[in-house]
């Protein structure tokens, strides 16, 4: 379920299915949201000066009017509704900035969460510009608004990931290389996992990887008495024995 | 040279593509041959476990959320609820709509009792004194309704003004219901607010234009539509207090899960509140303003009446009931 008093601090939602499998949730804010609102609010503005700049002159002025205001109460109800049932939970303003709207289960959202999400708007935008719906947001671990708390809704980021290239040296380790660590290196796990993500980090310019290990290295070197020439290649080649070595990084090993 | 992550990502690859090719392909799940089902479940717990694994053995975040969005996608895709039918639209009016409104008839009576008790007393205060009208409504809408009353609203409409007349209330009375439902999560109050407040105005209006002689104009003119529009702006309003009700008695689940057990019931009804002042706009758009003689008005508007109370009160009573 969602929520439990001691996770961590970040904007996470876990939801378990029947099967005990946990999804985790990247759950999205105010600011993020409010610009999609806004997108979809400039998208709703073309949209009616386009109808009112098409229909001008063409028939009766009193009759496309009334169709115009039909247009208005249209965009203004079901815009949402209807974007939010037939695209899965998206609007354009939501798909532009990756966020989608799931029920509490992590299911898609349906007619009647739509429906009942976006006519609530109205209680959030109380007593003016969505007061009660920030308040709301702000008082609960999956910023729900209201709409949100009604319809047992949450609006989440869709963070693609990746596989990231597998870890290559270039150029590739050799054996006396390899053979000047100790066969066990003195590296936890967690020290492990980090120099994991520090040796795939994408988008690391070199000179930022050099600053960075240069700060690390000479800490591991000191533990095995082992000097430092090139610190980047250190660590690589440090991770290479340490992996190579343990095999399977499962729980804490003591230095 | 490859480590841990690496092996075992060229080991599992083959079956997250085909995952990933399978969701891409199609967008209804339920609509697959049984075979390309029976694969894609496979498939998903396969990744499921992959993506247990790759959290337990510290596998970097970018795998890690890359197994995370497939196996949550899947999920959804797998277990996702049947989409809303264009056929239920006819279900929910035949049947649903009123069998709703009849299970909250109490809300319904209290709303009712909350809209029609300050329009009655808009209307007598409104006949007994001009200055209670003119407190409650102001100058501009006053002058105006005497005005639009003075004559038959009938003389001098065109096709056209009827239509623009149709759009407006589409646009004015439908969004005044729904906001009327919408602020009914303040434990009821906004829709109570809303009740009384446009009670009051009606009622004052009524009565204004009563006094200055024009009320069989009025009346002839409102009586028609008002059976669907009246009676949606009470469920409306019924609809926000069974929501505000709802956090208040919770039978031991937490207030908006005690809300969300409601929910069906109140997209119905709002949904049936739509329709009904969807039909109410084009009645007072072309019906009510035109050229037809007061005495056919008159029985067409007792007939309106009788067919929607007999509507609400009657259709879905036989049949097999669905709603749980």
């Amino acid at each position: 379920m969602v929520g439990a008093d001691d996770d961590p601090l970040d904007n996470t939602a876990d939801v378990e299915t029947p099967e005990r499998i946990r999804f985790r949730y990247q759950v999205a804010g105010p600011v993020r949201r409010g610009l999609a609102y806004g997108l979809d609010m400039a998208l709703r503005l073309i949209a009616l000066f386009m109808a009112a700049a098409l229909t001008t002159g063409v028939g009766d002025m009193r009759a496309s009017q009334g169709l115009w205001l039909i247009l208005l109460f249209v965009l203004d109800w079901g815009y949402g509704v209807l974007f939010e049932s037939l695209w899965s939970g998206q609007t354009p303003g939501k798909r532009a900035l990756g966020l989608r709207v799931v029920k509490d289960g992590g299911y898609p959202v349906g007619f009647i969460d739509a429906l009942l999400r976006n006519l609530l708007r109205a209680a959030d935008f109380l007593p003016l510009g969505y007061v009660l719906g920030l308040l709301s947001m702000a008082s609960d671990r999956t910023a729900k608004r209201i709409g949100d708390r009604v319809a047992g809704t949450m609006v989440v980021i869709e963070t693609a990931g990746g596989i990231e290239a597998p870890i290559a040296l270039t150029p590739a380790a050799t054996m006396s290389e390899l053979a000047a660590f100790p066969h066990r290196p003195p590296v936890t796990a967690a020290e492990l996992e980090a120099l994991e993500l520090f040796l795939r980090r994408p988008r690391l310019s070199p000179a930022r990887a050099e600053e960075l290990a240069q700060l690390v290295a000479p800490v591991f070197a000191a533990r095995m008495g082992m000097r430092v020439r090139e610190p980047v290649r250190f660590l690589a080649l440090l991770h290479a024995r340490a992996v190579g070595v343990r095999g399977r990084v499962t729980g804490s090993v003591a230095p | 040279m490859s480590d841990l992550q690496d092996a075992w990502v060229a080991e599992r690859q083959g079956d997250w593509n085909e995952l990933a090719a399978l969701m891409g392909q199609y967008r209804s799940w339920h609509r697959l041959p049984p075979a390309t089902i029976a694969r894609a479940g496979s498939l998903y717990r396969s990744v499921s476990a992959d993506l247990m694994h790759a959290r337990s053995a510290g596998y970097t975040p970018e795998l890690v959320a890359f197994l995370d969005g497939l196996a949550g996608r899947a999920h959804a895709g797998l277990y996702s609820a049947p989409p809303y039918r264009l056929g239920a639209i006819v279900d929910l009016l035949a049947r649903e709509f009123p069998r709703t409104v009849r299970r909250h008839w109490r809300f319904v009576a209290i709303a009712a009792v909350l809209f029609a008790g300050p329009g009655l007393v808009g209307f007598v205060g409104s006949i007994r004194s001009q200055g209670f009208a003119t407190q409650i409504l102001p100058e501009s809408t006053a002058a105006q309704m005497r005005e639009s009353y003075s004559h038959d609203p009938s003389e001098g409409r065109t096709g056209n003004d009827n239509a623009f007349m149709a759009g407006f209330y589409v646009n004015n009375n439908i969004g005044i219901a729904f906001r009327c439902f919408a602020t009914g999560i303040l434990f009821g109050l906004g829709s109570m607010f809303f009740l009384v407040y446009n009670g009051l105005m009606i009622g004052a209006v009524a009565g204004f234009v009563q006094s200055a002689g024009y009320g069989r104009n009025l009346m002839t003119f409102i009586v028609g539509h008002g059976a669907f529009e009246l009676t949606a702006i009470v469920i409306s309003g019924a609809a926000g207090m069974v929501m505000g009700y709802a956090l208040v008695e919770t039978d031991g689940l937490t207030r908006f899960g005690s809300l969300r057990r409601r929910a069906r019931d109140l997209a119905q009804l709002i949904m049936g509140v739509a329709v009904m002042l969807a039909i109410a706009a084009c009645l007072e758009g072309f019906w009510s303003p035109s050229h037809v003689p007061r005495p056919v008005k008159l029985t067409v508007a007792a007939l309106l009446w009788i067919s929607v109370m007999a509507y609400l009160a009657l259709a879905g009573r036989s049949g097999r009931d669905r709603s749980p």
